[in-house]
């Protein structure tokens, strides 16, 4: 019995100890862990890569967290492109409904009439063209049903319709609109998303050392720095280069002429004063004076061999000029980076080198060239007395900008003129594998002449070149006299005026340039550019201080506009607050357009169809009721107003990439 | 047997290049002898095709200026112009200037070569380089025997004494050195001349061979190769002592002329960089230790270490620690800690830690940029199939860089899976492997980027580009990667980058051991060693662990030297370094392995409690220490036998032996034995030294001797090469030698080494060299025997 006793308990105990053991390991499980004496593989010989598997999932899904928290960022800096987002739409669908086409056409565009919706697909058409020609014979209607059956759920379509042979008219959803257009007002105006950060080089200006700078070199600049200012919205990285005529035998003369006029120039800075005379005065001797002439020629060499006091009077010379453009470059606000011919001087061998190493020279007559297929004409990179041409600099040129600067984009804006030249560099530049085009963009932006208003080469009366500073001058006087026209210097205070007058006389010097296609010739005119109806400037700067001052004189800020946004749906139900919301949005779609052609024009014309959209929706629509009699404010449109301002907010992103300098009152 | 005899006219051609027919190579040979070849010479001449054009223009080049003779001299010059020049480009130069014999010896000839080599890049500084090779340099008979005047006088006394057993040699050099351009036979003739007239005629005596020195007798060689050791000893660090390291390293090329290198490929930027490169380090020495911190250092390792910090301590230059953490499965926060414990260990110091992560950013830029110029591309190949010999070139080779740049960044973003991409390099490997995979994709934490990164940088993308970085000078590494030379300039290049010079030395490899990692872990886990540092192993923490010194292991690489062949050593070399160290720095103490009580009956009143015992008997200045004297003494069992063979010379019943330091000598009076004729215990009776005859011996003793354990190591690996297949075909595993530890718990040493810190080395009186073990507490010692006293003695 008592054996009995002890033999229970013993066994009792050990249950209870084995009830704990069990308890606690499934305490252990229920908690998601395993008990600890057991192997891993005992459990499953596939458990340890199951889990060593786990901890990579874990670990990508925590990469891929944090991608798309960057993407989404990033996405906050952008505004969709509305063309862009409906072509993604629509690609699938037209693929889906073409399975015999390898790369059916996705053509999407803005709508030719209101009544058609803001978009519509073309694609049925061309679809069903191209099947034709395969031998399948399928109507676009047909194609179109099949394309809008496939068409996935979007927020952004309120609905589509097939209308005609087979168009799809696209009606964007207001509520999408809206939305969009209360995150441009709290985030701001932002570009459109452009893929990754590029090194673009924009080679422009290039005024030629002691001589004047004419409108050709106005031309350059203003549609140079137009583009980099496009491109430095777009995110990317700019580099703005002065190719200046800063080299050649010229100089040779001008040193000579320098060393005798101010033979103490290395001490002091001699008083050169206009350089343009002292250019001409050099030039007689030169012509004239035998021993000049030759000492010319010694000094131009002296100058190669980089001789000390030689190249402080090249640098004097090269001085007096650089003092006169950046006079320009200030008043028109342009920041670039001067780099010269000389700059090159010193690679122009190594690149005949190079180019004599990938075996494309050949000697003709004692020349070097290269022969580039599909140009008749051969790059001269050694003449037959051993010296460099052009050619040969503009090599060496593309090729640092290339290899040095690393450059994704590189643009030339020089004048029409000199695009076979550069094609052919470009040319070269491909034949020997410099670059490849379809990632490296180099371009001629080439441009017409300036003309005068008699449709002839733009010539002062008595047939010398227009000095750009008198013509800047000409332009603020004119501007202002048109301001006193309209008696604003009794409204604004001296220093608003002057800030007008500058904004209007620049602004309209660089907006009739850019306002025309720049393939084309342009007339000069200012008469024309400070109209202040129609397509110039002049209306649009008054436009936006108009449409600034709507909310101002309701005695509503920016900032509590900026706050109403973000509460305060803005409301498009009137056809007119419509027109202009939508009209509003297309900012991304036209800035890819224009970054594609790089043609500014066409966000001119995008901004003048802003402004007469406005007008539109201003005549129709009450932003600010007043009493007529007291002129009290009798009620606030809030949304009308938040309206106003992304109108503002948009037309002044398109100042900024046009180098157009608004003011808050004019 | 027959012979075959052939008649003049039927003498066959050597075997011609099937592209050769009979007739033209007969012309070339007439060309080629035309020019003062040996018809035989010809003929081989044009067995080497490209020679044999090469030299062909180069002929034909020279007879358009000089018409159809051409002097043997010149010929010879052109045919070194085949032969020699590197820059094809630049054959018509040297062309001209030998046909118009502005360049006329072959010394001009080798300055030529050499203003090349330093100046890389065209065009040439004409006057530079015919100031370079002497050109237009005339030397008189009057110039060269006003130069050989001087330099006789300053060897005069020399001359006088052994006449014409002087070395003409060195003369004639130093001539040569002032006289660049000399004709050498007329500095010849001059010189002979003048000797002549110093001197006189030649006797019989100057006639007669110079005896040679006779050969040194054991012991006086023996004796300079100690004092050799001690002075090296005396400065282990001393730069003297690196800069013999170097052997090979003599060849290297001064910082900023990484072109002067054999091999090196020069872009149109590499001058830029170079001057940029000179500006960032001042042209200094930068050497780097580039460890994968994925195990513990060797005796391998040991060499790297020694040669880039030796090399560039020997030069006032820097070397930096850089591990190369780019494969973030395998590293270990102690394997971090442990190698640069190791490098400290061995005597130096990093100037700077870097690892290969701390330049992610960079490499990944470096790699968008890559694929940008066109020379990077994403490739979805999977690994089996890019494996083993010419695997199928990739289908996405020629894709478009904007295809590729937006997949890298997919690849980045986590966006692909594991395998699923790589990035690889449009470049060919030496062996034809064919683009190499710069980035592959690891959902893997990093130990320091932590979860930063999911595409991880390979070691042939990021090894070169890191020692652009750091403008490393020598990139020093191990025969292995010479195949990955041609890959390393490609990138650095490709980027524009600065470029090292890589440099392959030969992997020091010793005998009866394993180093791997893999293969180290499996002896552990098979409980064969204790662990990473068992005594038996070569990795360093072993070697440290069994007593080996830093100094030794220094002395060691140093005695191997920086050959280009891969050489293995038997570890008997490393241990007679460690012994060589030892004997002037370990200190000596007394220890029985296996003891025997001994008894003096009759210790004299007068004896010394106490004895002195020099710390190193051969250097007195090393101080010394006193060990206690009592009537109880412990001796090495085997140092009595009851009866003995004649030449037996310690302890036996009947012959006396001397007890070390203490100047008495003891008798045996009784044996005791315990039941099994164990003897336990001896009672001696003792005499001091002077009053009875000099004994055969001495030997050690203990009196109130601690209790120790002691540790003997014996090889582990019973062959040369375990890893061997042939010598051991059951695998490395079963080639131990179960019996290579032994322990014996319960030795006796003096008091002496009392608390003795943690790798203390002593010198066991006549048992060998000994070192605490990391085991140790302070009241149990452990020591481990890290050498015997002599080589034999470990086989005994």
């Amino acid at each position: 019995m008592a054996d009995n006793l002890v033999q229970l308990t013993s066994h009792c105990q050990q249950q209870e100890a084995a009830i704990k053991s069990l308890s606690y390991d499934l305490q252990l499980l229920k908690d998601g862990q395993l008990p600890e004496d057991v192997e891993l593989n005992a459990v499953s010989p596939n458990l340890a890569k199951l889990r060593a598997e786990n901890e990579k999932l874990k670990y990508r899904l925590n990469t891929l967290k944090r991608s798309l928290a960057e993407e989404e960022s990033r996405y906050e800096k952008v505004m969709p492109s509305l063309l862009v987002d409906l072509n993604s739409v629509f690609e699938g669908a037209i693929k889906a409904a073409a399975p015999e086409l390898a790369d059916p056409p996705i053509a999407i565009s803005l709508s030719t009439a209101e009544k058609f919706g803001e978009y519509q697909c073309n694609s049925a058409m061309g679809i069903s063209q191209q099947l034709k020609g395969l031998g399948i014979k399928k109507s676009p209607r047909e194609i179109a049903e099949t394309i809008v059956k496939g068409l996935p759920p979007s927020e952004m379509i309120e609905k589509v319709e097939i209308a005609g042979p087979g168009f799809i008219n696209i009606h964007l959803t207001k509520s999408f609109v809206s939305h969009k257009l209360n995150e441009l007002l709290v985030i701001g105006v932002r570009p459109p998303p452009i893929g990754r950060k590029k090194r673009v080089v924009v080679d422009m200006s290039s005024p030629n050392i002691a001589k004047e700078m004419h409108v050709g070199h106005l031309r350059s600049t203003i549609i140079g720095d137009s583009i980099s200012r496009l491109y430095e919205f777009l995110g990317h990285d700019v580099l703005r280069l002065n190719h200046i005529g800063d080299w050649g035998t010229q100089f040779g003369m001008l040193i000579a002429h320098l060393m005798d006029k101010f033979p103490n120039y290395v001490a002091e800075s001699p008083p050169i004063g206009d350089l343009q005379d002292f250019y001409k005065e050099s030039k007689i001797r030169f012509d004239n004076e035998e021993e000049f002439k030759k000492r010319a020629y010694s000094l131009v060499v002296k100058l190669q061999a980089k001789e000390p006091d030689i190249t402080k009077a090249w640098n004097l010379i090269c001085d007096v000029s650089r003092r006169e453009f950046q006079k320009i470059y200030d008043r028109l606000d342009i920041k670039i980076v001067e780099r010269g011919e000389s700059f090159y001087q010193d690679m122009m061998g190594d690149t005949v080198r190079a180019l004599e190493a990938k075996g494309v020279v050949e000697v003709d007559d004692g020349r070097k060239v290269v022969f580039v297929p599909g140009h008749d004409v051969p790059l001269t990179v050694v003449k037959s007395d051993g010296g460099n041409t052009y050619d040969t600099s503009d090599m060496a040129a593309l090729h640092h900008r290339l290899f040095d600067e690393h450059a994704d984009v590189i643009l030339y804006v020089v004048d029409a003129g000199q695009g076979l030249h550069f094609n052919l560099i470009f040319a070269a530049g491909k034949l020997v594998g410099w670059y490849d085009p379809s990632s490296t963009r180099v371009e001629h932006i080439g441009f017409g002449v300036v003309l005068g208003e008699d449709k002839k080469k733009f010539k002062t009366r008595s047939g010398e070149t227009i000095r750009l500073a008198d013509l800047l001058e000409e332009g603020l006087k004119r501007s202002l006299q048109k301001l006193k026209d309209k008696n604003r210097h009794e409204i604004l205070t001296a220093e608003e005026l002057k800030a007008a007058q500058e904004s209007v006389a620049y602004g309209c010097i660089k907006y009739s340039d850019l306002s025309h296609n720049r393939v084309n010739d342009y007339v000069f005119s200012f008469d024309k550019m400070l109209d202040d109806k129609g397509n110039t400037a002049a209306y649009l700067l008054y436009a936006f201080t108009r449409i600034r001052s709507i909310a101002r004189l309701a005695n509503i800020d920016r900032d509590t506009l900026k706050k109403a946004a973000e509460t305060t749906a803005v409301d498009l139900d009137h056809p007119k607050e419509w027109k202009l919301g939508k009209c509003l949005l297309r900012l991304p779609d036209i800035l890819l357009r224009v970054l594609d052609d790089l043609c500014m024009h066409t966000l001119c014309d995008y901004l003048y169809e802003i402004s007469t959209t406005f007008t539109e929706f201003y005549d129709h629509c009450y932003c600010v009721e007043k009493d007529r009699q007291t002129k009290e404010i009798i009620k606030v449109n809030m949304s009308r107003l938040l309206l106003c301002e992304a109108t503002a907010n948009v037309m002044e992103c398109g100042f900024s990439i046009l180098g157009i300098n608004p003011v808050e009152k004019m | 047997m027959f012979e075959m005899v052939f008649s003049a006219d039927e003498l066959p051609l050597p075997t011609m290049h099937s592209n050769l027919s009979n007739n033209m190579a007969d012309n070339l040979v007439q060309l080629f002898t035309g020019i003062g070849l040996s018809e035989q010479k010809a003929k081989e001449t044009i067995k080497n095709e490209g020679l044999a054009e090469d030299l062909r223009k180069i002929v034909i080049e020279a007879q358009n200026k000089i018409g159809s003779s051409v002097e043997k001299t010149v010929g010879t010059l052109l045919y070194n112009i085949a032969t020699r020049l590197k820059q094809k480009s630049r054959s018509s130069l040297l062309v001209e200037y030998i046909a118009t014999k502005k360049i006329s010896s072959e010394a001009q000839l080798t300055a030529a070569f050499d203003y090349f080599k330093s100046n890389p890049l065209d065009p040439i500084d004409i006057s530079a380089f015919e100031a370079a090779c002497g050109v237009g340099v005339v030397v008189t008979p009057e110039q060269i025997e006003e130069v050989v005047e001087e330099v006789l006088k300053k060897h005069k006394d020399g001359l006088i004494e052994q006449r014409y057993h002087y070395g003409v040699g060195s003369i004639m050099g130093e001539v040569r050195s002032k006289l660049k351009w000399a004709d050498g036979r007329g500095i010849k003739n001059e010189v002979d001349m003048q000797i002549l007239d110093l001197l006189g005629p030649k006797t019989d005596a100057d006639k007669q061979k110079p005896q040679k020195a006779k050969p040194q007798t054991q012991s006086k060689k023996e004796e300079t190769k100690k004092a050799e050791v001690e002075k090296e000893l005396a400065s282990p660090m001393d730069s003297k002592t690196d800069y013999q390291i170097m052997g090979d390293a003599i060849k290297f090329h001064k910082p900023g002329e990484n072109y002067t290198t054999e091999g090196y490929v020069v872009t149109p930027k590499t001058m830029k960089l170079m001057k940029k490169h000179l500006e960032e380090t001042g042209g200094q020495i930068r050497t780097r230790f580039p460890p994968e911190p994925n195990g513990i250092l060797h005796i391998g390792h040991a060499k790297a270490i020694n040669f880039n910090f030796g090399y560039a301590r020997a030069h006032d230059g820097i070397c930096f620690l850089r591990y190369d953490d780019t494969n973030p499965e395998k590293e270990e926060e102690r394997f971090f800690r442990g190698i640069l414990e190791m490098v400290e260990w061995l005597g130096y110091t990093p100037y700077k830690t870097t690892h290969a992560s701390d330049y992610f950013h960079e490499l990944y830029a470096w790699a968008i940029e890559l694929i940008k110029r066109g020379l990077a591309y994403v490739c979805h190949q999977k690994q089996e199939e890019i494996k083993g010999r010419n695997p199928p070139p990739s289908p996405w080779r020629d894709r478009p860089v904007e295809e590729s740049l937006t997949l890298f960044e997919d690849m980045k973003k986590g966006k692909l899976e594991e395998g699923e991409a790589t990035l690889r390099m449009k470049t060919i490997l030496e062996d034809g492997k064919m683009d190499p995979v710069a980035y592959r994709i690891k959902y893997t934490p990093h130990h320091r980027t932590k979860d930063e990164w999911c595409i991880y940088p390979t070691y042939d993308y990021t090894h070169c580009l890191c020692d652009s970085i750091e403008n490393i000078t020598h990139s020093l590494c191990t025969k292995e990667f010479q195949s990955r030379r041609s890959s390393y300039y490609w990138l650095c290049n490709a980027l524009d980058a600065y470029c090292p010079v890589q440099w392959e030395y030969g992997r020091l490899n010793i005998s009866y051991t394993v180093v791997s990692k893999r293969k180290i872990g499996k002896l552990i886990s098979a409980g064969l060693i204790r662990d990473w540092d068992d005594p038996r192993l070569f990795t360093l923490t072993a070697l440290r662990r069994r007593g080996f010194p830093a100094e030794a292991i220094n002395i060691f690489c140093s005695k191997v030297g920086v050959t280009m062949a891969q050489v293995t050593i038997d570890p008997s070399m490393l241990e007679s370094c460690v012994r060589d160290v030892l004997n002037n720095t370990a200190k000596r103490a007394m220890a029985t392995l296996e003891p025997l009580k001994v008894t003096i009956t009759n210790f004299p009143s007068d004896a010394p409690n106490k004895v002195d015992v020099p710390n190193i008997p051969h250097d007195a200045s090393k101080g010394s220490h006193t060990v206690p004297f009592e009537s109880t003494i412990y001796i090495e069992r085997e140092d009595f036998r009851e009866t003995a063979e004649k030449n037996y010379r310690r302890l036996t019943t009947n012959q006396p032996v001397g007890l070390k330091y203490v100047g008495y000598v003891i008798c045996v009076e009784d044996i005791i034995k315990n039941n099994s004729g164990k003897i336990t215990e001896l009672k001696v009776t003792c005499k001091a030294l002077g009053e009875t005859d000099k004994p055969k011996s001495f030997i050690h003793w203990i009196s109130k001797p601690i209790t120790c354990e002691i540790r003997l190591y014996d090889r582990l690996f019973e062959h040369k090469n375990p890893e061997d297949p042939n010598e051991v075909p059951g695998g490395f595993v079963s080639d131990c030698n179960k019996d290579s530890l032994t322990v014996i718990y319960d030795a006796l040493v003096d008091q002496s080494v009392k608390k003795a810190k943690q790798f203390e080395k002593f010198q066991f009186e006549r048992i060998g060299f000994f070192s605490v073990d990391p085991d140790s507490t302070e009241d149990h010692l452990v020591f481990n025997r890290t050498v015997t006293l002599r080589e034999d003695a470990a086989k005994s």
